[in-house]
């Protein structure tokens, strides 16, 4: 393989994370201020469809994304609506509407079935394009790319160096105190939930209209993404940074897959298409490893120095949800 | 009187979000210019019109309430399965392969074996997610999702290579299904329809699950670890057991699921390379028939019938006026939708009425199970 082919397929791998990045990032916002928004697989195929309907329809692709918003921005009111203000499970409304938004998407996508549609093109920027290998790898991409870069940045930014990123922290960790500082907890979480479900909604045009262009139903391949997504953001232990670092590994390992495929020949295809998911449990084992009881008892027996480092490695992979993740907000 | 009339319509909320969510459907059919009563009249007469119809319902109903009975024992337990599909198919795997194999057994002991081996292989696969749950903190709606995909892939590897009918091997066409079980090895019939045995085994099977969780020492377990965890641990119970235990019996009945769909209604495996493609998705539907049933499993039995109902007349009312059957589906999360969101009203009718009552009566009490996940529990 030339460097050529790699360096290509690498700026493939970062163009294909765009969608997972905007879908991990919406969830981080959503769970950061205590709501899990289960529906994201849903959510995304609905967007995807929706998108691409829409820009199919008004021949304008920014129309697309922005349709495609809005339906992740109503899905999460709707999830908001039933935890926040019905203080109903939000795993099983979330859940449902899953389920409910992937066979909508089924149902009302017929008719835009396989059609030619809309597609984003590559822009590169002008001189950063010109550098060697990192202009080919982050400034030859489609716009919505580079808007996954810049997203990455901002919502970090927000959440760890802005007041109302400190607030919304606190409504995720201690509702009642951040209440006592003067937080409209359950307002502000609706606000996040929309907020992140119009990211999340952001995820389904960043297929239909660029990577994947076109509306393709059952045999789009979507359908899974959320929930891959999902174990990302618990991955990305709610940080944007390393969210978007298990974005890029997740499509970095999708991507080897299908090189090795010719080269790997004696094994079957399935094992590779079905790699990623025992390598997701694995992951999500790491990261929360370090918390189970057995782990703490098997550290203390150990001698001084071995624990030293066992427990910075556990520290290091470990991730902790926000304190009050699922946790309806009462005053009282 | 008052309070009688009230807790009458407590008891019929559920009918009364099912009525609203097919009047939402009844809007979509009007958007696809389709006249409502005729769709839903073709619904009603393609789920209940004859005995045959009937019988199609029972027969799409049975895995819904094996699958909704492992759910309300995984729920109560505050444990989030999510991996009906996958426990169903691996179930079924080897259930199919118990059967093609010992070939030499007589029908009741080769099938006594054959759903033992699908309540096994559904135990495995419920089982895994349920050990990194409890004893490694990993999410188990995430694990078990991770466990679907890695089942529908090893389904496909089997039915492809080394379990493919043999028949099929040699034509071209290498369709991925397994040889067609023995006749003898078939679910006996129940009546001159496709009904079979399996309905009647779920049935029971719901009335156990009954007993097991609220008559014996593990349900109570089970139940108490969902409900609080840290008091459980403190009252001596061993939680990371029940929450294994908990998933493992979720898996094992989503299993038995699968088995019972291989010997009583397809004879063999087959694949579309899709999940949906063996299940038709019964490991989801399942659990909006938990849902919907208030995760008890003799409630599950209606809501079973309920959805495998609705899955049966969307065939004939696509036949009849012309509507893509996805929209069952939608109208099937509808139905959640609009059941779980009534509560409001039952609770705030609730609250009303402890606030009128007479002080002597006793304390309020929260009367739901709380399913209510924390993330930050595991």
């Amino acid at each position: 393989m030339t460097q050529e082919t790699i360096l290509i397929g690498l700026a493939g791998v970062l163009a294909a994370a765009a969608p997972v990045i905007f879908a991990v990032l919406g969830e981080t916002l959503s769970e950061r201020a205590g709501v899990i928004n289960l529906s994201m697989n849903g959510t995304i195929l609905l967007s995807a469809m929706g998108g691409f309907a829409a820009a199919y329809t008004t021949d304008n692709i920014v129309l697309g994304f922005l349709a495609g918003m809005l339906i992740g921005a109503l899905v999460a009111l709707v999830v908001a609506f039933a935890s926040i203000t019905l203080k109903q499970s939000q795993v099983a409304v979330g859940f449902v509407l899953a389920l409910t938004c992937r066979d909508l998407s089924y149902f009302l996508g017929n008719p835009y079935m396989g059609l030619p549609g809309p597609r984003l093109q590559a822009i590169p920027i002008p001189v950063l394009g010109d550098i060697p290998v990192i202009g080919q790898l982050f400034f030859r991409q489609d716009p919505i790319t580079y808007i996954s870069f810049v997203a990455i940045f901002l919502a970090w930014v927000w959440i760890f160096r802005t007041r109302p990123g400190l607030m919304l922290q606190g409504i995720g960790e201690k509702p009642a105190a951040a209440f006592i500082r003067g937080a409209n907890v359950n307002l502000m979480r609706y606000v996040y939930t929309v907020i992140g479900g119009a990211l999340i909604g952001l995820a389904g045009p960043a297929y239909s209209l660029a990577i994947r262009a076109g509306w393709m139903g059952t045999i789009s391949g979507l359908d899974g993404i959320g929930w891959i997504a999902l174990s990302i953001t618990i991955f990305g232990g709610w940080n944007p940074s390393r969210a978007a670092f298990g974005a890029y590994l997740f499509a970095f390992l999708q991507w080897l897959g299908l090189v090795l495929q010719p080269v790997l020949t004696q094994v079957p295809s399935q094992v590779l298409q079905v790699a990623p998911f025992p390598l997701m449990i694995l992951t999500l084992l790491l990261v929360n490893i370090g918390d189970a009881e057995w782990v703490e008892r098997a550290l203390a027996a150990m001698p001084e120095n071995t624990r030293k480092i066992m427990v910075k490695l556990l520290r290091a992979m470990r991730a902790s949800p926000p304190a009050a993740l699922g946790v309806p907000f009462e005053r009282d | 009187m008052q309070s009688k009339l009230s807790s009458l319509f407590d008891a019929f909320l559920p009918v009364i979000a099912t009525l609203a969510a097919l009047a939402v459907g009844a809007v979509m059919l009007l958007f696809l210019k389709v006249n409502p009563l005729e769709a839903y009249a073709a619904l009603w007469d393609g789920a209940f019109g004859s005995a045959n119809s009937f019988a199609e319902t029972l027969v799409k109903a049975t895995p819904l309430l094996l699958v909704a009975l492992g759910i309300c024992i995984s729920f109560r337990g505050d444990v989030i399965n999510i991996g009906g599909e996958g426990q169903m198919i691996i179930g079924a795997v080897l259930a199919t392969w118990v059967g093609l194999t010992l070939t030499g057994l007589p029908g009741w002991l080769a099938i006594t074996l054959a759903m033992l081996a699908g309540f096994l292989g559904g135990a495995v696969w419920g089982g895994i997610p349920g050990i990194l749950k409890a004893y490694f903190r990993v999410n188990e709606i995430l694990s078990t999702v991770m466990m679907n995909a890695i089942a529908v892939q090893l389904m496909n590897f089997l039915l492809r290579g080394p379990m493919i009918d043999p028949s099929q091997a040699e034509l071209a066409s290498k369709i991925p299904q397994t040889a067609r079980l023995l006749d003898i090895f078939h679910l006996p019939r129940l009546a001159p329809t496709r009904l079979h045995l399996g309905a009647l085994i779920a049935v029971v099977l719901a009335i156990l699950v009954y007993i097991l969780l609220w008559r014996t020492t593990a349900g109570y377990r089970i139940r108490a670890v969902g409900q609080n965890p840290n008091a459980s641990r403190y009252a001596g119970i061993k939680v990371p057991r029940y929450v294994v235990l908990a998933l493992l019996l979720s898996g094992a009945f989503a299993g038995l699921a699968g088995a019972v769909q291989v010997y009583g209604v397809n004879y063999r495996m087959i694949t579309d390379g899709s999940s949906s493609g063996f299940t038709g998705s019964a490991g989801f539907n399942g659990i909006v028939a938990a849902l919907f049933g208030q995760l008890h499993p003799i409630w599950s039995i209606p809501a079973s019938i309920l959805f495998g109902a609705l899955l049966v007349g969307a065939n004939k009312m696509q036949r009849v006026v012309q509507v893509p059957s996805a929209l069952i589906t939608v109208l099937n999360g509808l139905v959640v939708i609009f059941v779980v969101s009534s509560e409001i009203w039952r609770r705030r009718r609730q609250r009303r009425r402890l606030a009128a009552a007479p002080v002597e009566e006793s304390p309020p009490e929260e009367d739901q199970p709380n399913v209510q996940t924390k993330e930050a529990n595991q």
